[in-house]
C-alpha cells in the first residue's frame, strides 16, 4: 500500500493506482476531458494538471502513478490558470460555439469543464478553420468541428470493441480522426457498436436518432436487458415522453462494461417492422380485428378440440416467465405432441442433455475471456453472432492473447489468427480428435485426423502448442457443433480437460438456454398437427418456419410486427416488444437478469405472459406463475446458475 | 449620490439579449430605480452621453466598420464596459460566416438566394459601412465583463445590472454562467 496526501487528505492506495483514481475514490473531483474510468489513461488533454510538491511543473494526473509520501494539490491560482489554459488552447483550435450544437446544456463535457472553470469568454479566439462533416454513417454523424483530440473514440474502439477503424492523422492542431486509411465512416470497417459515439465528451460524435430531441436532463434512463443474443448485455434505453431517443451500454456494468453493438444500440432505434395494434380474427379468408375475448375464444376453441394434435412453438427471446407459462399451457394441459422454441434450441439442448448425463456444469464464465491468454474458436462466428462477447476477444489479440481458428470457410477473424484449421464439411469430430492428438503428441493419429480433416498435420500440431503455452486457454463453441450431437459436446469436455482449458458455449439467443432448461428443444414435427400456435414475441419470423408453416390448418401467431407468417395466420394476438415487458433473462453465463419495461405501449397490446395467462384461462388449464425459477433451480445446466 | 449612468446599443446580434433584458418583468422597476438609464437601441436617445455614462451594455458581436465606431465610442464614454451575449463575447451565430469568409457569404446573401429573382447584386454604395470578419467586442476594445449566454437569462441580467449598480464586481458561476 502507498500513502499519500491530497489536499491535505491522508489516502491509502495499491501500487499502480494514478494520483486521479486516487483523488477520485475518496470523493475528490479533479477535472478531467480525454480521461474515462473504462479506458486506460492517456494524458492527453492536460486538464487534469496538479501540483506535486518538490515537482518542477505541474504533472497530469491522470498518468501520475501515486508514490509514498507525495503531496498532491489539486486546486490553487497557478493550476486553476493552467487548466483555463488548456481550455482556451482547446476552444481556439475548432467550432466550439455552444448556441448550435446538440450536446449544449448539460451534456457537453467540454461546456461543463469550462463551467467549472468559471471561465466567461475565450481569451483567444478560433483560428476559423473549417472542418468536414463525415454524415456518411448510417446511424451517427461525425463533426470533426466540435472535436478536441481526446482520443477517446480512438481509443474505445480499439480497447473496448477491439475493431481499430478509428484512428489520426497528422499531428498538433492539425491531427485529424480518421477511419481506416481516411475513408467515409460509411465506408470503414466500423461495425456500429456506436461505443465512440458514447463515449465522446463533445458533440463530435452525435447519434443519428436522438440528435436535437432532448438533453440528458430531459430523457428517463430506464435500465434494460438486450435480447438480441444470450451475451444479454445490460443496457440504457433513453426514453423521453414514451418515445425510445436511443440506448447506451451502462459503464459500471460487470457483465459487458458499457460496450454494446449495433444489435443493441441502433437496430431498435431503426426498427420500421409495422406493429400489430388489435387481436385479429380470420373471417371469410381475411383478418378483421376483433376483441380480445372475441380472438382467445377462437384459439381456446380450437386447442380444445385437437389437443395432442397442436404444436407450439416459443420464441426464445421470450422471458423465462413467459417460456414456462407457455410450456406449462401446451406441455403439461394439453400434452400438445411438439412443444419448442423457433430455434428448437439447437444451441443449448445438447449442452442440457450432456449436463445431466455428466450430473453437473461444465461450462467456464464469460469473465474468462477477460483474462484467456489463448482463445480456440470451434467452428464459431462469436464475432457475428455474439458480437460484444467477440469484442472481449478481439481486443485481446494484439495484447499477446493467442488465436486459433477451426473452421469450415473464411472467418472474421481469419487475418489474425495464429494457427487456422480449415476442415472439410462435416468432419469437426475428427478436428477435435487431431487437436487432442496433437496436444497428447501422437503424430499417428494426428496424420489420420489431417487425411481426414484436410488440415495439415503441422497446423494441428501449430495449434496444440498455442494451446500448451497458454496458461489460460479458453474454448469457444456454439450452434454449430453442438447442434451435432452430444457426442460432439462431450468431446469437447475432453479436449478442453486434456488442454486444461476453460469451456464457453455461445448459446444462440436471449433465451435459449432457459427454454433447453425447461425441455422446450424438440425438433419441430408437423405431421398430423391440426394446429399451430407460435410465440413469436418480437422476433422475425425466419423464412424456413414461415415456408413449414404454410399448409397448417389452424395457426395462431402471437407477435409484436406484421410478417408473412401473421398475414397466414387464423389469430393474431398482438405483443409487446422487449422493451415494453418485464422479464427475466438466462444468459450464456448462467446469470438471470430481470429487466422491467421501459417503454408503454397502445391499450390493445398486451405483454408475452399476460396473453398466455389469458389463453390458460381460456382453455381452463391451471398454471403456477412462481414456479419458475424452482425449475430452473433443479435442472442440470452446462453452466452454473446465478439466480 | 447620484444614480449610475448606463448606456446599451445592439450591433451584429439578434435583439434576443435585450429581449431577455425585458423579461427582467417587475424587476425592471428595480433596475429603474438603481440606475439612470440613459440611451437605449429602444428608447428615444441612441448614444451614450458624450460626458460619459458609467456603465455601458453592448449586444453583437462587430460584423462591419460601423460596429467598430460603436465599440470605440462606448469604449471611450463607458467606464464600465459589458459584453452581452454569445455575440458579443465570442462572436456567436453570425460567428458562423467567418468560416466560409465574407466573400461567399455576401454571394450566397445576395445572388444565390433562392428568393432572389433577377440577377441579384451586392450592394456596393461608399455610404455602407464596410464588412468585416464577425469579432468578439474584446478583439476590438478592451471588455470589462463578459456576460455569455444566448441569450444570457433574465436572472443573469439583472444580476449584473444591480450588482454594478450597487458598486459591486458581478461574479458569474454556477446557474449564472452558462453559454448557450
Amino acid at each position: 500500500m502507498i500513502t499519500l496526501t491530497i489536499d491535505g487528505k491522508k489516502i491509502e492506495v495499491t501500487e499502480g493506482t494514478t494520483v486521479l483514481r486516487a483523488a477520485q475514490a475518496n470523493g475528490l473531483n479533479i477535472p478531467t476531458l480525454c480521461d474515462h474510468p473504462n479506458l486506460t489513461p492517456y494524458g492527453g488533454c492536460r486538464l487534469c494538471l496538479v501540483e506535486v510538491e518538490g515537482a518542477r511543473t505541474l504533472q497530469p494526473s491522470c498518468t501520475l502513478p501515486a508514490t509514498n509520501n507525495m503531496v498532491v494539490f489539486t486546486d490553487n491560482e497557478r493550476i486553476r490558470s493552467a487548466r483555463k489554459f488548456v481550455l482556451t488552447m482547446i476552444f481556439s483550435e475548432r467550432n466550439h460555439f455552444c448556441p448550435f450544437c446538440q450536446v449544449s446544456g448539460g451534456d457537453c463535457e467540454l461546456q461543463n469543464a469550462a463551467y467549472e472553470q468559471e471561465m466567461t469568454h475565450w481569451p483567444i479566439q478560433p483560428a476559423w478553420t473549417t472542418y468536414p462533416v463525415d454524415a456518411s454513417h448510417p446511424y451517427f454523424v461525425l463533426d470533426h468541428n466540435r472535436c478536441i483530440l481526446c482520443r477517446r473514440c480512438v481509443r474505445a474502439c480499439g480497447e473496448l470493441a477491439g475493431n481499430f477503424t478509428l484512428g489520426f492523422e497528422e499531428r498538433g492542431a492539425k491531427s485529424f480522426l480518421v477511419a481506416d486509411l481516411g475513408v467515409p465512416l460509411g465506408e470503414s470497417s466500423c461495425i456500429s457498436c456506436g461505443t465512440c459515439v458514447q463515449i465522446c465528451p463533445t458533440g463530435a460524435l452525435i447519434d443519428r436518432s436522438s440528435a436535437y430531441r432532448g438533453r440528458e436532463t430531459q430523457v428517463e434512463r430506464h435500465p434494460s436487458i438486450c435480447t438480441g443474443c444470450s451475451v444479454g448485455c445490460t443496457l440504457d434505453v433513453l426514453v423521453r415522453d414514451n418515445n425510445m431517443m436511443r440506448i447506451e451500454g451502462d459503464w459500471t456494468s460487470e457483465l459487458n462494461g458499457g460496450v454494446i453493438c449495433k444489435t443493441g444500440r441502433f437496430l431498435p432505434t431503426v426498427e420500421d417492422r409495422t406493429r400489430i395494434v388489435t387481436p385479429l380474427v380470420r373471417r371469410d379468408g381475411k383478418l378483421v380485428a376483433a376483441t380480445w375475448e372475441q380472438a382467445l375464444d377462437a384459439v381456446a376453441a380450437e386447442m380444445k378440440a385437437q389437443g395432442s394434435k397442436v404444436a407450439a412453438l416459443a420464441s426464445p427471446r421470450l422471458s423465462a416467465e413467459s417460456l414456462h407459462a407457455f410450456k406449462q399451457i401446451f406441455k403439461d394441459h394439453l400434452a400438445a405432441s411438439t412443444v419448442t422454441t423457433t430455434d428448437e434450441c439447437a444451441a443449448t439442448a445438447n449442452l442440457v442433455k450432456t449436463a445431466a448425463a455428466l450430473g453437473h456444469a461444465f461450462e467456464g464464465k464469460l469473465e474468462d475471456l477477460h483474462t484467456a491468454d489463448c482463445f480456440l474458436l470451434l467452428d464459431e462466428d462469436i464475432v457475428a453472432d455474439h458480437e460484444v462477447a467477440g469484442f472481449f476477444i478481439k481486443r485481446s489479440l494484439p495484447l499477446g492473447a493467442s488465436l486459433v481458428l477451426v473452421n469450415e470457410g473464411a472467418h472474421p477473424l481469419d487475418l489474425n489468427a495464429d494457427a487456422n484449421l480449415k476442415f472439410k464439411k462435416g468432419t469437426l469430430a475428427a478436428v477435435i480428435q487431431g487437436l487432442r492428438a496433437a496436444l497428447a503428441q501422437n503424430h499417428t493419429a494426428v496424420s489420420d485426423a489431417a487425411a481426414q480433416t484436410g488440415i495439415a498435420a503441422d497446423t494441428f500440431l501449430q495449434a496444440a502448442q498455442k494451446l500448451s503455452e497458454a496458461e489460460k486457454p479458453v474454448i469457444v463453441f456454439g450452434k454449430n457443433l453442438v447442434s451435432q450431437g452430444e457426442a460432439l459436446v462431450q468431446a469437447v469436455i475432453e479436449l478442453a480437460e486434456a488442454a486444461h482449458a476453460s469451456l464457453l458455449s455461445t448459446k444462440g439467443q436471449a433465451n435459449s438456454l432457459t427454454a433447453a432448461l425447461f425441455g422446450l428443444s424438440a425438433p419441430l414435427n408437423l405431421q398430423d398437427i391440426k394446429a399451430v400456435y407460435v410465440a413469436l414475441g418480437d422476433e422475425e419470423p425466419s423464412r424456413k418456419l414461415t415456408q413449414q408453416l404454410e399448409k397448417a390448418p389452424f395457426l395462431v401467431v402471437q407477435a409484436a410486427y406484421t410478417s408473412q407468417l401473421s398475414g397466414m395466420a387464423h389469430v393474431v394476438l398482438p405483443a409487446q416488444t422487449a422493451f415494453e415487458q418485464a422479464g427475466s433473462y438466462l444468459n450464456l453465463d448462467g446469470r438471470l437478469q430481470k429487466s422491467e419495461a421501459a417503454l408503454q405501449c397502445t391499450e390493445d397490446v398486451r405483454a408475452n405472459l399476460e396473453i398466455l395467462q389469458a389463453l390458460a384461462a381460456h382453455l381452463g388449464a391451471a398454471i403456477n406463475l412462481n414456479s419458475w425459477s424452482a425449475e430452473l433451480n433443479t435442472a442440470a445446466s452446462p453452466v452454473a446458475l446465478v439466480l | 449620490m447620484a444614480k449610475p449612468k448606463v448606456s446599451s446599443d445592439w450591433m451584429c446580434g439578434c435583439a434576443g439579449c435585450h429581449m431577455s433584458l425585458l423579461d427582467m418583468d417587475e424587476r425592471l422597476a428595480q433596475v429603474i430605480e438603481l440606475v439612470d438609464l440613459r440611451s437605449t437601441p429602444i428608447t428615444d436617445l441612441k448614444e451614450p452621453d458624450e460626458s460619459g455614462v458609467d456603465v455601458g451594455v453592448l449586444e453583437g458581436g462587430i460584423n462591419n466598420t460601423a460596429n467598430e465606431e460603436v465599440a470605440h465610442y462606448f469604449r471611450k464614454r463607458c467606464k464600465i464596459l459589458v459584453a452581452l451575449g454569445d455575440c458579443a463575447v465570442f462572436g456567436g451565430v453570425p460567428a458562423m460566416r467567418n468560416f466560409v469568409g465574407e466573400e461567399a457569404a455576401l454571394q450566397r446573401a445576395y445572388v444565390e438566394t433562392e428568393s432572389t429573382d433577377s440577377e441579384g447584386k451586392i450592394p456596393d454604395d461608399p455610404e455602407l459601412a464596410r464588412m468585416t470578419p464577425v469579432r468578439a467586442i474584446h478583439e476590438v476594445v478592451p471588455v470589462d465583463y463578459h456576460v455569455p449566454g444566448c441569450p444570457p437569462d433574465a436572472d443573469v441580467i439583472f444580476h449584473v445590472l444591480s450588482e454594478l449598480a450597487q458598486g459591486r464586481k458581478p461574479d458569474l458561476k454556477g446557474d449564472l454562467l452558462h453559454w448557450h
